[in-house]
């Protein structure tokens, strides 16, 4: 049939055209996906948050940056804890030095304002060296016999017999004059201490009295009129330091407060550990982890009563937690680097009783 | 596919229709051929109803003109009957011929006369809507069925690539994309072909209603005159 051939041919062709046109048109281009600007976010934890040196943008530029300070800290006098070797006078005996000229005054202690618990220290030390003297002083007249006697033991003389005597007597008339004056000293120095003891508790009565004033000044000051009559409980503690910094710093380069190091934080706890008897039964210890945030003062003794953090179900657990803060309490002092109390003023202490028992 | 030649799919920047065609899976590319020879079909169907249907509503216009223009019944029958009419005409021949035997033989048997012209013009009738439905159905069949004929060849040409993708053990998108494209390329082609053919099959049944019901109208009114002839020679 003439129609359907038609119609046929022109469906081919179609067809045939359309693949064609297809074949040129449908062209397939690489996708161009426009490269999206990045943006880079920073997960910052809470520890990390807290750990940033408080900073501001548009801070001036300082060399050493301080943290914020808004309430000058307890400016108390650092305690030295270690004992300190102190210079002394040179000790001479008698046999180097026939006539021992009267000792001299010991001089005054070079730093007499160093701190209150000084006054039983000085003594301590000032009775060494007379103790010294005596025992050094006893060997000293058997030195003298003994010399020539090696030498008169073969030929025994009436005249070196004699000559012994006169010299003993001489010597012993010398000690007597020694003894005397060592006693004359005695005294002196003693009137010295005392004067000196006065005189410190004279400068302590001064000090104290300066402190005194200088915290009248400091609770009453007419521009925190507001401040002072607000009665409620403080929300935060003020952030306390040596010296009053109102404006925050710019920042460290790195964004990063200095740290206690881990083994700083392990001398702390091995501290609070020596004085720490955990409970018997805290044997299988994971619920017994106590945690604890210490306020240490600057010469490490407890600013404020250590706070318990965390709170257990085991029946033991307050056991546990009261005998750690009693451990707390009764080591105080601790022994932390100075240079970093910024940071440990404030620290937090675990508590594992599984540590203990591992040894 | 083979597992082996992934590489070199990946590689082949260009993905032009031969491409898509040329690197399927055998199965797909039967499907696609199978779809596009489909495609050819529906069109070179609809092309020849629409022709068709053209000349029928011409052929029953000029009919419908001349049959009541007032000419004899006689002369357009003889006018007719010579060349191999369609549809209208078709039907007119069928009843002139049955009237013509019933009065030029010997005995004239108008008993049963009416009821062999309305019999004859039914079977024209049914004969002529035929002609006109004929292969309608493979447009009906290629519209329903294509698209689920490229699903499948989609669903083969992904099960495929996927297979590719777990024996080289790799799963950037490279290696992925050829051949989950040319998978698609199959659904496509079935798209191609199912939507035209279920446009052209609604259109062409109502059509072919529209005819129907011409012939059908125009045979109730032949059959009511020579009825009324036939009450009047009797």
């Amino acid at each position: 049939m003439r129609r359907t051939r038609v119609a046929w041919t022109v469906s081919v062709i179609g067809h045939a055209m359309l693949l064609l046109w297809g074949m040129i048109t449908f062209v397939i281009k690489p996708l161009e996906a426009t490269p999206m600007e990045s943006l880079a976010v920073d997960v910052v934890s809470d520890a990390e948050f807290s750990q940033i040196t408080a900073g501001v943008r548009s801070a001036k530029k300082t060399e050493a940056p301080k943290p914020l300070v808004e309430k000058l800290g307890d400016t108390k006098p650092v305690e030295e804890l270690t004992k300190t070797v102190e210079k002394k006078p040179e000790i001479k005996t008698a046999s180097a030095e026939p006539m021992p000229p009267p000792p001299e005054p010991r001089k005054p202690d070079p730093k007499p304002e160093k701190s209150k618990s000084e006054p039983q220290k000085p003594k301590a030390e000032e009775k060494k060296p007379d103790e010294k003297k005596v025992e050094e002083k006893k060997p000293e007249p058997a030195k003298a016999e003994t010399k020539p006697e090696p030498k008169a033991d073969p030929k025994p003389d009436p005249i070196a017999e004699a000559l012994k005597k006169a010299e003993e007597q001489k010597k012993q008339a010398e000690e007597q004059k020694k003894k005397d004056e060592q006693k004359k000293a005695e005294e002196k120095r003693k009137e010295e201490q005392r004067k000196k003891a006065e005189e410190k508790k004279r400068k302590e009565e001064e000090r104290r009295k300066e402190i005194a004033e200088r915290e009248r000044q400091q609770t009453f000051d007419p521009s925190r009129i507001a401040a002072l009559l607000d009665k409620r409980d403080a929300q935060r503690q003020a952030a306390t330091g040596d010296t009053l910094n109102q404006t925050a710093s710019l920042g460290l380069p790195t964004g990063r407060a200095a740290m206690l190091t881990q083994s700083e934080i392990d001398a702390l706890r091995a501290q609070i550990q020596a004085c720490w008897n955990p409970p018997a039964g805290a044997m299988e210890g994971s619920e017994l982890i106590v945690k604890v945030r210490l306020m240490l003062r600057q010469d490490g003794s407890l600013e404020a009563d250590p706070v318990l953090l965390n709170r257990g179900s085991h029946p033991y657990f307050q056991v546990a937690a009261e005998s750690a803060l009693r451990a707390i309490r009764r080591c105080q002092p601790y022994r932390l680097p100075i240079a970093k109390y910024q940071i440990w003023k404030d620290v937090e202490v675990t508590f594992d009783p599984r540590d203990m028992y591992r040894g | 596919m083979n597992p082996a030649d992934i590489p070199s799919v990946a590689a082949s920047a260009d993905l032009s229709i031969f491409t898509l065609f040329w690197q399927a899976h055998w199965v797909v590319k039967l499907v696609m051929s199978g779809l596009i020879a489909c495609s050819i079909w529906v069109w070179a169907i609809a092309i020849d109803k629409f022709l068709l249907y053209s000349r029928t509503t011409q052929a029953m216009n000029k009919f419908e003109q001349a049959f009541w223009s007032g000419q004899s019944l006689e002369e357009l029958y003889r006018a007719l009957a010579a060349k191999p009419n369609h549809s209208m005409a078709a039907l007119f021949v069928a009843a002139m011929r049955e009237w013509k035997r019933s009065f030029e033989g010997q005995s004239r048997s108008f008993a049963g006369l009416q009821m062999r012209i309305e019999k004859v013009m039914d079977v024209t009738i049914s004969r002529e809507v035929e002609r006109l439905e004929k292969r309608l159905l493979v447009l009906a069949t290629v519209g329903s069925a294509s698209p689920f004929v490229g699903l499948f060849g989609t669903v083969w040409g992904i099960m495929n690539s996927f297979q590719s993708i777990a024996a080289s053990k790799n799963t950037s998108l490279a290696v992925v994309a050829p051949g989950i494209a040319e998978a698609l390329f199959a659904t496509a082609i079935g798209l191609v072909a199912a939507i035209p053919a279920t446009i052209f099959y609604n259109k062409f049944a109502s059509e072919v209603a529209k005819h129907t019901a011409r012939l059908e109208g125009f045979a109730d009114e032949f059959s009511a005159i020579l009825s009324r002839q036939i009450d009047e020679r009797a």
